[in-house]
């Protein structure tokens, strides 16, 4: 069932919870009363359009409106991927990591498993930060320029003919981040003698799930709405500057 | 257990989604990567999806010439299941490795993805029990000290491309796809211990 503008918030929160989060990063808190989805954006100065395309997109997977959600300004795009940055590196790595932590304080764990975890997690972590730094510092900036270039009818000079960054290095990057979590998932599930009391181990693996579930959507939107969005304003650029 | 990845060419959502249902009734876990329109570049499609297993409309597949079974992206063979209907010409159906009829009942369907899915793993039963060999635990040992594939072929007399082929079965086997995952499986599992890990990290700091 699809997310649609004339639906109370709250069913919404009913439908999905898992939706929470992507609600959060629009800045949407909880306490909807009987307010539509229409309303509740209003309330929050949310594109209500974007808003919809986006939680659709995590919400089924397989929901793909490519026509529409590509639409859509890039730069309001990239205020929403890098909503979700933000979110990875102050709110869920900080949260897990502080879980891995509780996990010393529990006497029936052999102190050296948890600190095996725990290394495994602070390498898993400073690479998927590393990747998101990357994604900030370079791709981003450069999707900005050329948006911008575009809008304003300038002619970026050092591109293409410079060996400026273009989109196709970025697609390559994604695999290794996420064969780290998947290699974590896995240490948990099947190699990690699990404590009696299990619930820290279960909370872990839960946070990881839910982690892997907002990577990928996030992924998903980079690699079918961004880079082809960047592609066409590249080939637009070239153009311009054939023509010159 | 390894997780069968599926690349579904189909432009009918309701037969894709049936599909789907069918598949997860089997009892193995899957995903399926969906495509809804004809393919003219089939490398490049598999490239990204990389599946174990295609299932296709032979009529969205026209404008490919033979099917690709290896890759040198993927680690396993490539297999292609045609979903077929009464119209489907012989020619077409040849070129698939099975075959799955759209208009059979649920029970035949059952059993024939039953069919394909033992054909595809059978072979590899004693990988889905995840034990490795003697040569793979020692190989295993070797990755997780933090050698290269060539490192270790020169040590065990084998080729660096025979090291790659065991590195992957105990990636399948294990379910852990980088280094530092094997390094801590290996440690859990007393084949290394973390004393040796840190001599061999000091000794690559040292080069």
């Amino acid at each position: 069932m699809l997310i649609n503008k004339e639906m109370k918030m709250a069913d919404v929160i009913h439908l999905n919870h898992h939706l929470l989060p992507i609600i959060n990063r629009f800045g949407i808190q909880l306490g909807f009363g009987e307010r539509t989805v229409q309303e509740v954006c209003k309330d929050y100065a949310v594109n209500l359009d974007f808003f919809l395309e986006i939680v659709n997109t995590f919400h089924d997977p397989s929901y793909f409106p490519l026509r529409h959600l590509r639409s859509f300004a890039p730069g309001m795009l990239i205020d929403y991927l890098q909503k979700t940055h933000l979110y990875y590196l102050k709110i869920k790595l900080p949260e897990i990591a502080q879980y891995i932590r509780q996990l010393t304080t529990n006497t029936d764990m052999d102190p050296n498993h948890v600190q095996l975890l725990q290394d495994f997690f602070t390498s898993y972590e400073s690479e998927l930060s590393a990747h998101i730094n990357r994604e900030e510092q370079r791709v981003y900036p450069y999707i900005r320029t050329l948006e911008k270039a575009l809008q304003t009818g300038a002619v970026m000079t050092d591109y293409p003919a410079s060996e400026a960054y273009t989109i196709h290095h970025y697609e390559e990057e994604h695999d290794d981040v996420e064969s780290k979590l998947f290699d974590l998932k896995n240490i948990i599930i099947k190699y990690l003698p699990s404590p009696v009391e299990s619930r820290l181990f279960n909370i872990i693996l839960h946070e990881l799930f839910e982690l892997e579930k907002d990577l990928n959507n996030h992924a998903h939107i980079e690699d079918l709405i961004l880079v082809p969005m960047v592609e066409k304003m590249e080939k637009e650029l070239i153009k311009a500057k054939s023509n010159q | 257990m390894a997780r069968l990845n599926i690349l579904c060419i189909e432009s009918s959502f309701l037969l894709r989604e049936g599909l789907k249902t069918l598949l997860g009734q089997m009892g193995k876990p899957f995903s399926m990567e969906e495509c809804d329109v004809a393919v003219d570049d089939l490398v490049k499609v598999l490239r990204k999806a990389k599946p174990q297993l295609v299932i296709a409309n032979p009529d969205m597949l026209t404008a490919i010439g033979a099917f690709p079974r290896e890759m040198p992206e993927c680690d396993h063979r490539i297999f292609y299941t045609g979903l077929v209907n009464e119209q489907t010409a012989d020619k077409a159906k040849a070129r698939f490795d099975f075959l799955l009829p759209v208009h059979a009942d649920k029970l035949s369907l059952s059993r024939r993805l039953e069919e394909i899915l033992t054909a595809i793993f059978g072979k590899t039963a004693d990988s889905e029990t995840g034990t490795l060999s003697e040569r793979e635990l020692s190989i295993l040992k070797h990755i997780a000290l933090g050698l290269t594939n060539s490192d270790i072929g020169e040590q065990l007399f084998i080729s660096p491309h025979t090291v790659m082929t065991h590195r992957k079965n105990i990636t399948r086997k294990l379910g852990i796809k980088t280094v530092s995952g094997l390094t801590v499986y290996a440690i859990l599992n007393k084949l290394i211990k973390v004393e040796e890990l840190q001599v061999s990290d000091r000794h690559e700091a040292q080069l």
